[in-house]
């Protein structure tokens, strides 16, 4: 039902009927697997990039200069391609590596691709926010570069991975719409498909409902277990 | 008695693109077994960069250093690592670990050895016991105060018994009553446990609650060396002079008071 054609509440009714859940759900489902998927990759990758990175910065644990100023280049490649562009760039990649370009599990190349540098990047952040004093701490204490990374730094910045997480999740998930656009499927393909190319508008609050939830719910969640480890340990 | 800690023309200079920073020029010390010494001085005198040499927190540029019979400075790093375990240190800030209660916080470095649960259970009951806080074995730090926090500092420092502890302005960010009780319990570890104490501080009073040496540090030199007592009847340095002159006028100021002691 458009816009144009029926009154307003009409639509917005509409938006709820079961005809117009019954093309979305599907597209709902695609969305979380290309969403949980690449999730997961994100933060396992992300994290281990990030807690790389900062290791052989050049203040880091065990600097490598050369190293690092390569990771950082590329990295920040990565991070300067638009996700549209990435998306575009990585479809031959699928192709090479999948069979095929389109579809859920090609578009989860882009979506890791331009994800992990991004989360890596706030990694990085919630280690540099760990006050020096710590990690000397650490270091006077005989520990080895092992022990600081794995026992301190990181049980200490666990609160802000989350968060950032939280911030890559989200961008995960505006990310599948608009690979959704490029063969992808999911929410951002019914959006377009319906909502743009005919006028379908009930179609199109349905998405926009969805994605709302869904990144409410990524929010609210992030808060709060950041919230409770810090409120456990009497930060907040 | 022969010395314990020796330095011997420590030299340490931070540089930047612009400029050049010259801030230890040329230390000699010498600290026996069982001192509390105090290394005095204003802020930016060196003070904290001397202390982190001795466990090369800061990596000197020249000079020697030695811990008992080992070149602290001739170490690897591996061995320096090693070496790190039996010197404890406090700091101004603290630096515990937020996310560990009280007594991870005070086993971490008994983990470090390897020590068995049951040990690590037993030594740090014992710490808890000595610096007062058995009831606050599973909290947070970030539940505690300043001073208790300075305690499980001090308890974790002790961890793995060394023989030189090293204190980094380690009452400056305290109350009053907080600094005092953290003197009194340096000076409690060092009789009962007979560690080795360096302390660097820019309050006269500490020092001369426990310090029974002093060094004045000024400007990357050290000035004066000698008993407290000697250093605080008759200062020869201009750093020192300078010192006595502030903490008396601070103990005879009766502002506050409306003058009514006059």
């Amino acid at each position: 039902m458009s816009f144009l054609k029926f009154p307003f509440w009409d639509v917005v009714k509409h938006a709820f009927s079961k005809e117009v859940w019954d093309v979305l759900l599907p597209a709902v489902w695609d969305t979380l697997y290309m969403v949980a998927f690449s999730a997961v990759i994100t933060l396992v990758l992300g994290v281990l990039l990030g807690i790389a990175l900062s290791v052989i910065a050049k203040d880091g644990v065990r600097p490598v200069p050369v190293l690092n100023e390569t990771a950082g280049t590329i990295v920040n490649c990565l991070r300067s391609l638009p996700q549209m562009i990435m998306i575009i760039i990585t479809l031959p990649i699928a192709r090479m590596l999948l069979g095929q370009s389109y579809g859920v599990n090609a578009c989860i190349i882009a979506l890791a691709a331009s994800c992990i540098p991004m989360y890596a990047r706030l990694v990085q952040g919630a280690f540099v926010e760990i006050p020096k004093g710590k990690i000397e701490a650490a270091k006077a204490m005989g520990s080895s570069s092992a022990a600081i990374v794995f026992k301190v730094m990181l049980p200490e910045a666990i609160p802000s991975i989350i968060r950032g997480f939280t911030v890559a999740l989200i961008g995960i998930i505006s990310m599948t719409a608009l690979a959704g656009s490029f063969g992808a499927g999911g929410i951002g393909d019914i959006a377009v498909r319906f909502g743009f190319n005919r006028f379908y508008h009930d179609m199109l609050i349905a998405s926009v409902l969805v994605l709302i939830v869904m990144v409410e719910i990524a929010q609210i969640f992030g808060d709060l277990i950041s919230n409770l480890i810090l409120k456990k340990r009497h930060l907040i | 008695m022969s010395s314990y800690i020796k330095i011997e023309g420590l030299y340490k200079t931070f540089k930047n693109k612009k400029e050049e920073n010259q801030v230890l020029k040329g230390i000699d010390l010498d600290i026996e077994k069982g001192d509390i010494f105090g290394i005095v001085g204003f802020s930016g005198a060196g003070k904290s960069t001397l202390v982190r040499c001795i466990n090369r927190l800061e990596e000197p540029d020249g000079g020697k250093i030695f811990i008992g019979d080992t070149e602290i400075t001739s170490l690897n790093k591996k061995q320096l690592t090693e070496r790190r375990k039996k010197i404890g240190m406090i700091f101004q800030q603290f630096n515990l670990f937020d996310s560990m209660t009280v007594f991870q916080n005070i086993a971490y470095p008994l983990k470090l050895l390897g020590t068995s649960k049951k040990d690590i259970e037993i030594k740090v009951d014992k710490l808890l016991k000595l610096v007062g806080l058995s009831d606050k074995k599973n909290a947070y730090p970030g539940s505690l105060s300043g001073g208790q926090k300075q305690r499980v500092g001090i308890a974790r420092a002790l961890a793995n018994d060394p023989d030189v502890l090293l204190s980094d302005e380690a009452t400056s960010a305290l109350d009053p009553v907080s600094t005092l009780s953290i003197l009194d319990l340096l000076e409690q570890i060092n009789k009962e446990l007979g560690v080795t104490i360096i302390m660097i501080t820019h309050e006269l009073e500490a020092a001369k609650r426990i310090c029974n040496r002093v060094a004045v540090l000024e400007s990357g030199v050290i000035t004066e060396t000698g008993s407290t007592k000697d250093i605080f009847l008759d200062p020869q340095s201009n750093t020192g002079k300078i010192f006595l002159e502030v903490y008396k006028e601070f103990r005879h100021d009766n502002s506050f008071t409306g003058g009514e002691g006059i």
